[in-house]
């Protein structure tokens, strides 16, 4: 049963593919809570790119269930969309921090409707 | 039955969460770190106990489940840490562990690549960021971390919004346990697309026809057109010249000559998908363009500041004046 060793992925167990999905759910839930309740907007994008890493981990899971490389191609690509998001974000939370002096996301409360 | 305990498991590691992210948490810390944790494990032991098959042996478990600690804890300390510079540490933390976790699901090229990206260039990004825009503790007149890193906003149901969404994800992975096991036609397809894989790799399919066999000169395509054709046990053959001999020969090659995943990757990144190659590229030349754009307001910004403060009007109101009085005379 060596075949698929050669081939770029060894044999898997089960069980080794459902601890990566249940950690990738984890990440990404964890995540989440952290962008909904906390209040430093750094920190929020953060937690964004927290959820990246759950996705992408989903996404390694899924390649090595299939044995197909195409997974680890697309985490490739959600690496590129985190660096470019990351630049972007990060320059507008300067800037809003200059207007306000401040990283709380409450000083911008009036964006919103309510 | 199952769902059930999963639920419970869920619950657990909710309560501890939402318990760390109290802002009076800080009492029960420990015990919410042990809640929480107990939860996690519970979790996994019912992963593990409900897809594990007892015929064959786990490999590197016991790496695995500690991976899934660490970057699970070290993605709880990130949202609750007071401190933003710790919270970024933290996530250092989670990418490290990640990227084991990477490698023990056969993607080394992405492990690694996913270190110098992340933990290299964008949480340095981040470092600059925090350093720019934090206001220290002192200047804010408090011994603690400032009040908006302090207090959560709405933790309890943040969290029920998360644990509820966790435990539906996983009560689905639970109702279609044998998914995901590893069928062995996905076996037989990967090792097919790892030979024509190499097939279009040229130099790499001459180095490991000579790994093979020393005496080997060329690789040449075979009666049928192919380079390589597939042959039983997941072996393929090639046809080859070899040094002081006339006409080809066949030659079997062993599937440990297959490509590696960095070759397969690779191939698969220009050869599969080539426009989004070249859109990735786009975006990032976008996202540099943007963060140009942005950054030069701020200078503009920070020009018009200095010149309120020293009681002269704005860059632009001045440019125009000048542009005026230059027209006139």
């Amino acid at each position: 049963m060596n075949d698929a060793l050669a081939s770029g992925f060894t044999i898997a167990a089960n069980s080794q593919i459902s601890i990566a999905l249940a950690i990738s759910a984890l990440l990404f839930v964890i995540g989440l809570v952290g962008f909904l309740c906390r209040r430093n907007m750094i920190i929020m994008f953060l937690c964004t790119e927290l959820m990246f890493q759950g996705a992408a981990l989903a996404m390694i899971a899924f390649s090595r269930m299939r044995m197909d490389v195409s997974g680890q191609v697309f985490v490739i690509f959600i690496l590129t969309v985190a660096a470019a998001e990351a630049a972007l974000a990060l320059g507008l939370v300067v800037l809003l921090y200059r207007r306000r002096a401040t990283l709380s996301s409450d000083a911008w409360s009036e964006l919103g409707e309510s | 039955m199952v769902p059930t305990f999963f639920y419970a498991a869920c619950a657990l590691a909710a309560v501890g969460l939402a318990l760390l992210l109290m802002p009076s948490g800080q009492k029960f810390r420990v015990g919410a770190s042990v809640f929480g944790l107990a939860g996690i494990a519970w979790i996994l032991v019912l992963i593990v106990q409900s897809f594990a098959t007892p015929s064959d042996e786990i490999p590197n478990l016991g790496i695995m489940i500690l991976c899934a600690f660490i970057s699970v804890a070290g993605a709880v300390r990130v949202i609750t840490h007071h401190r933003p510079v710790f919270s970024a540490l933290y996530f250092v933390l989670v990418v490290l562990s990640g990227a084991a976790l990477y490698v023990l699901l056969c993607a080394e090229f992405v492990a690694f690549s996913l270190v110098i990206v992340y933990a290299g260039a964008i949480l340095i990004t981040y470092m600059f960021v925090l350093m720019l825009a934090q206001q220290s503790p002192a200047d804010v007149g408090s011994a603690d971390a400032i009040a908006y890193d302090r207090i959560a906003r709405e933790p309890v149901g943040a969290v029920i919004c998360g644990f509820v969404l966790i435990a539906v994800l996983g009560g689905s992975v639970f109702s279609v346990r044998e998914s995901t096991a590893i069928a062995s036609h996905d076996q037989a397809r990967a090792v097919a697309q790892g030979w024509s894989d190499l097939a279009l790799m040229p130099k790499l399919l001459l180095e490991q026809a000579r790994r093979t066999d020393s005496t080997v000169t060329a690789v040449v395509a075979r009666a049928d057109g192919t380079m390589i054709s597939p042959h039983a046990n997941s072996t393929a053959i090639i046809s080859v010249n070899r040094a002081g001999k006339d006409g080809t020969e066949d030659l079997v090659l062993a599937p440990s000559m297959l490509p590696d995943n960095t070759s397969r990757v690779g191939m698969a990144l220009v050869n599969s998908f080539p426009v989004s190659l070249e859109l990735a590229g786009i975006i990032l030349l976008m996202a540099m363009l943007g963060a140009v754009v942005l950054a030069g307001r701020q200078t503009d910004l920070a020009n018009d500041e200095r010149r309120t403060i020293a009681g002269m009007g704005n860059l632009l109101d001045d440019l125009d004046a000048n542009l005026d009085a230059k027209a006139k005379s």
